[in-house]
């Protein structure tokens, strides 16, 4: 009897809240979601597709990531010489995901039944609300970075994936350093940057997120504005850049560069060229000629500034100190079983923690995950992918919504088919 | 089922058998039964050689310990996409005779036909054609033709993968395959020295050290002069210096093993009794260690410092050198002055015997060309003991594996999905039958029964399969691409299997057989693929990443399972397609099945979806837990989410009644591209994190199956097509012309 009164009871509510929000039941027409899951189909498609050409980084801006992204068939494809050309619109991942949300929004409100029977529909659909809003979220807020921990030595910071800074570091004073990096944004911005704690003016000549770059024989033959540069390793090893459009594929190098005037109130102090490695500025000190590349010295007014263009850094609260790294294969193979380092994390106030760091087993701490991610096991270094993700829970807490909306739904339906089943026998 | 008369029951209990024989018993279609796990190995033969037992003997390839069945098997196969090798004489050469005679007899394995040529281009190299000579060669027909074959393959081999044409594929692939037949040959028996320095041979003189087959029983007293060499040494460690002739024979000796160990392709001496990390080595490795660089390395070295670190370590004592030569691998990882002394001292100093294995190999090899059953059968018998002994637990597998290897459980599985479902087609004809000319259709139902029960059998030892090798490896089912298509065949059977039992309409048994037969062909073309498959061996070892049983039983199992489902609801729709032409076709209005395959294509994408979307979330949890994000948009992670929105779409355009039976069926068959894109086409787009099962072969096929299906869903709006047609045309004839209304 009770189960009887209950659906009434959830449809009387519904009725009322049709009435009280009647113009959100044409957002929440079926129709509408079947025509959003079609294009999402559309999106990952062509978007999986376009990982070939540029990668899952450039697919994700491109597509996900954005609110249109415009499509050509590939060339290379049946008949795609005709087709290329055409350009063909894709709705975009932040469409199509905040208009799926809202579609969802409004079928809660005005179509879904709120009783017993049906929780388990509910569940599963404010999982898969949870999971969508998390993944935006996720996309707008998350970080990724890498650490280099040579074995026997510590490390403190770690580094960008992506993006640049200019770092002025002060080490007259052999015992502290200060460093003054200006962002990415500020270079791109170009013209004139002082600050207080900077005894001289830094212009921005030209800058880019990406270069081919070569040593020339002389200074004639630099192009562009390397042509300028008459001060420090772009001068003394005649570079010549040719600025390139930044690669977004998995395997992209992409050298930052930067051309650059100082000046104080006397005048020019002259021009500099800064180039970022895209695997760390220490990579810099395999070849001597670009050794500086990693610390360009300046000398000003009795002291001792050193200057380079990195990979933009974040200093931590503590340091990581790398024990010892294994590398193992499987005998007579090149399947690696295990790529593990065995570090310790030694925090403020003289507290240390042992940790391994292996294949499925990150480390979290502080708020930061860190994942084994590059070994080598000749030059015995590690390195890690440091991941600051806040939002990392929601999508195990959508999960476990999901799937007791699951179990309950499939619970009703096996309960109500064995009674079934029971009945027709007895 | 009792209600059959006796004849139908005594057909039905007939085929039931013919299946079971089909499946399990001793027959042609495998080397071994069901009988032969639980019995104990043959007595070895008086008056031919044991090769039964030789096969049971364990040795490790591909990072896994098996018996050289296994490997014997598993190299033909590459080799030739089969079992079996061809003699002069076409005739078939079982896989263990052949490797017989490539390890003891190479000069009668060279002749026999171990080669699949079947590119017309490839064969124009060697100026052979394909209609004149075949596609079977032997390695003596080959090898005149050496070096053209190795330029075309290194060339071919400066391109990506991906910009190969097909013929340099397969000069590739022939190349690799004639230096995976050199390495076999060459296991046992280390290559001979190359002939432009027999001069330096003799200046060093060395010549007397050198196995001679007129005054030597067999290699080992090589092996054992060695010995004496560096036990002088060994001794006097004040000989290691520049020019002294001792140590040259020695220095001579040791580069000549270690460059042995390049052409090792198993390794057949097990871990030695000490050795911690349980280590089996090839027989150079045996006699002098391995060495710590790659050889080039050797140009970097310093001669001076070389000479005097390794005349400091032999003169330690043997535990103290044990030591220095751990701290120096640990610790001087870029200095190959002090690892290559480390190795030398390790091969004169801690190296002192021959192992016995190496021994008992040579003797085999002895009796066996001088055909001695008796001694070679003896042989066998101890080798195998010792082997199997030292081995430990990893050979504990090896009776199984070996029995497994002969079993054949998927060869025999197709067979009998095939008997299935001519059987499951019969019934309907039958039922056709009887329903138009008005009888009762108990024949129909009969075979109905038939099928359901022969179903069950065929489970049965598909399941064995499954679990066979999962007892073998020690791993969930699903561990690659190979096995995801024996699991994907193995959930669908299932899950038919149930559905049949409460709906005998003969539908689910011939879907069920349908897609268990072609996911184990698959799955056959995918062992065979020697991109996907290198070694030959489908029980392969897994990548870091992967090796976790938990994901790979969870996530893998699980996703795997969706995959399964969604392609039978497909393959419903399929079946529902053709009703319905059938029905449009002889002008009948679509019965009880109707409604009834739309439930069942309706109930089963409700466990796809369940499946996929757990096993998607799960594969989420796994790769924010192994790569640090939940989502990252790579080409397999995308794949799989495609087939659970087009699920969901399903399930929604249901709800909603947009869809009645046909759209339904439409939507389900439309899976089918989602999943097999899902499946294999990610794969070959060759980007992401999870292309661990590159492949370019089966692009054909793909697109071949894609097409199919698009024409099947064009096939389930054809009635009504053909029906607007008509209305559309009798419309216009009836309707009078325009300037005739106008009067």
């Amino acid at each position: 009897m009770s189960s009887e009164s209950k659906p009434k009871k959830g449809k009387s509510s519904l009725a009322k809240r049709r009435a009280l929000f009647s113009w959100l039941i044409p957002l929440a027409n079926l129709r509408i979601t079947l025509a959003l899951l079609s294009f999402s189909m559309v999106l990952i498609f062509v978007a999986t597709l376009e990982q070939v050409e540029i990668g899952i980084r450039g697919a994700q801006a491109k597509y996900f990531e954005s609110l249109l992204g415009i499509w050509h068939y590939p060339e290379q494809f049946w008949g795609g010489e005709f087709l290329n050309p055409v350009p063909i619109p894709i709705p975009g991942g932040w469409l199509l995901g905040g208009l799926l949300i809202i579609n969802l929004t409004a079928a809660y409100v005005t179509r879904f039944q709120w009783t017993v029977k049906k929780f388990g529909i509910q569940l599963i659909h404010l999982g898969i609300i949870m999971l969508l809003v998390g993944q935006l979220v996720t996309q707008a807020i998350q970080e990724e970075s890498r650490m280099q921990i040579n074995k026997g030595e510590s490390s403190n910071y770690i580094e960008r994936f992506h993006g640049v800074e200019l770092a002025l570091t002060d080490v007259t004073d052999p015992s502290r350093e200060t460093v003054v990096s200006i962002p990415q944004e500020l270079l791109e911005k170009g013209g004139s940057i002082s600050s207080g704690d900077l005894p001289f003016e830094v212009t921005v000549k030209s800058f880019g997120p990406n270069c081919d770059f070569d040593a020339v024989s002389s200074k004639d033959q630099r192009e562009g504005s390397s042509k300028e540069v008459d001060q420090g390793v772009g001068h003394s090893a005649n570079l010549s850049i040719k600025p390139k459009s930044e690669d977004y594929s998995s395997e992209a190098m992409n050298f930052g560069h930067l051309v650059f005037e100082l000046s104080d109130e006397t005048g020019s102090l002259g021009t500099w060229l800064a180039l970022a490695h895209p695997a760390g500025n220490h990579w810099w000190k395999e070849s001597p000629k670009l050794a500086d590349l990693a610390f360009q010295p300046i000398r000003h007014k009795g002291k001792l500034w050193g200057v380079t263009l990195r990979a933009k850094r974040e200093y931590l609260p503590y340091s990581i100190e790398l024990l010892g790294i294994a590398n193992e294969f499987y005998q007579g193979t090149e399947t690696p079983f295990n790529f593990e380092s065995d570090i310790m994390i030694k925090m403020e106030g003289n507290e240390t923690r042992r940790a391994l760091v292996y294949m499925n087993t990150p480390l979290r701490h502080d708020g930061k995950t860190f994942y084994q991610f590059q070994m080598n096991n000749a030059a015995d270094y590690t390195v890690f992918q440091v991941i600051r993700n806040p939002s990392w829970l929601v999508p195990y807490l959508a999960c476990i919504i999901v799937s007791i909306g699951l179990l309950w739904q499939f619970g009703f339906h096996l309960v109500r088919f064995l009674r079934k089943n029971s009945l027709q026998k007895a | 089922m009792k209600k059959h008369s006796p004849i139908r029951l005594g057909i039905l209990i007939a085929l039931t058998l013919l299946g079971a024989w089909v499946c399990f018993f001793p027959n042609s279609f495998g080397t071994a039964s069901l009988f032969d796990f639980a019995k104990d190995p043959p007595v070895p033969p008086a008056d031919s050689f044991d090769l039964d037992g030789f096969s049971r003997i364990p040795v490790l390839r591909g990072g896994r310990v098996k018996p050289i069945d296994s490997v014997a098997r598993n190299t033909l196969l590459v080799l030739r996409n089969k079992r079996t090798a061809l003699d002069a004489d076409e005739e078939k050469v079982p896989a263990l005779e052949w490797f017989v005679r490539v390890l003891f007899a190479p000069d009668q394995a060279d002749q026999l036909k171990t080669f699949l040529i079947d590119h017309d281009q490839v064969l124009g190299l060697m100026g052979k054609k394909l209609a004149s000579d075949g596609k079977h060669f032997s390695y003596a027909e080959l090898e005149p033709h050496l070096a053209e074959i190795e330029s075309s393959a290194r060339e071919a081999g400066q391109l990506e993968q991906e910009e190969r044409d097909s013929f340099q594929q397969n000069v590739i692939e022939l190349y690799r395959g004639l230096l995976l037949y050199r390495k076999l040959k060459n296991t046992l028996t280390p290559p001979p020295v190359p002939s432009e320095s027999s001069d330096m041979l003799d200046e060093i003189g060395v010549a007397e050290v050198f196995f001679d087959p007129d005054k030597d029983s067999d290699r080992t007293a090589e092996y054992k002069r060695f010995r004496v060499l560096t036990g002088v040494i060994a001794e006097q460690p004040s000989l290691i210096e520049m020019g002294s002739s001792e140590f040259a024979k020695v220095v001579f000796f040791l580069d000549h093993y270690s460059r042995a160990n390049m052409w090792s392709e198993f390794f057949p001496i097990p871990p030695e009794a000490n050795d911690p990390l349980e280590k089996w080595l090839a027989v150079g490795q045996s006699l002098v260690g391995e060495e710590p660089l790659d050889s080039q390395e050797k140009r970097n070295m310093d001669p001076r410092a070389f000479i005097s670190t390794l005349r400091e370590l032999v003169a330690l004592s043997p535990d103290e050198l044990r030591k220095r030569i751990t701290a120096i691998r640990e610790t001087q990882k870029m200095n190959p002055t002090a690892l290559f002394a480390s190795q030398y001292a390790e091969a004169i100093k801690l190296r002192r015997e021959v192992d016995p294995i190496i021994g008992l190999y040579e003797k085999l090899g002895i009796s066996y060309r001088a055909n001695d059953f008796a001694t070679f059968n003896a042989t066998v018998a101890h080798l195998r003991e010792l082997a199997t002994e030292r081995a430990g637990e990893a050979g504990s597998t090896l009776h199984f594996e070996k029995a497994y290897n002969g079993f054949e459980p998927f060869y025999r599985s197709s067979l009998a999905y095939v008997l299935v479902f001519i059987i499951a087609c019969c019934s309907w004809l039958a039922a056709t039958y009887s329903n138009s000319v008005g009888k009762s259709d108990s024949t129909a139902k009969m075979l109905r029964d038939t099928a359901y029960v022969l179903t069950g059998i065929v489970l049965l030892s598909h399941t064995f399969g499954l679990f066979g090798r999962m007892y073998i490896e020690g791993r969930p089912p699903v561990t690659n691409l190979y096995s995801s298509a024996l699991f994907i065949g193995w959930g669908a059977v299932l899950l038919c299997f149930a559905t049949e039992k409460y709906l005998r309409l003969g539908v689910a048994s011939a879907m069920g057989s349908f897609i268990g037969a072609g996911s184990l062909v698959i799955a056959y073309n995918l062992s065979l693929d020697s991109s996907l498959n290198p070694t030959g061996d489908t029980m392969e070892m897994m990548r870091a990443v992967l090796d976790s049983n938990f994901w790979l039983a969870t996530h893998v199992v699980i996703i795997t399972i969706g995959y399964s489902t969604t392609f039978l609801a497909g393959f419903l729709g399929i079946a529902y397609v053709f009703y319905h032409l059938k029905s449009a076709l002889f002008g009948k209005s679509e019965g009880k099945l109707k409604k009834t395959l739309e439930s069942m294509i309706f109930g089963i994408t409700c466990f796809s979806l369940l499946f996929s979307l757990v096993g998607t979330v799960l594969g989420g949890i796994w790769a924010d837990q192994s790569w640090g994000r939940f989502w990252g948009w790579d080409a397999k992670e995308n794949g799989a989410l495609l087939i659970v929105i087009w699920n969901a779409l399903l399930l929604h355009a249901r709800f909603s009644g947009i869809a009645k039976t046909r759209g339904l069926a439409a939507i389900a068959i439309f899976g089918n591209v989602v999943t097999a894109w899902s499946w294999f086409g990610t794969n070959m787009l060759g980007v992401g994190l999870h292309s661990y099962g590159f492949m370019d072969k089966a692009f054909n096929y793909l697109m071949a199956f894609i097409l199919s299906q698009l024409a099947i869903i064009a096939l389930a709006y054809f009635p009504a097509f053909v029906k607007m047609l008509i209305k559309l045309a009798s419309k216009l004839i009836s309707s009078p012309p325009p300037n005739e209304t106008r009067t």
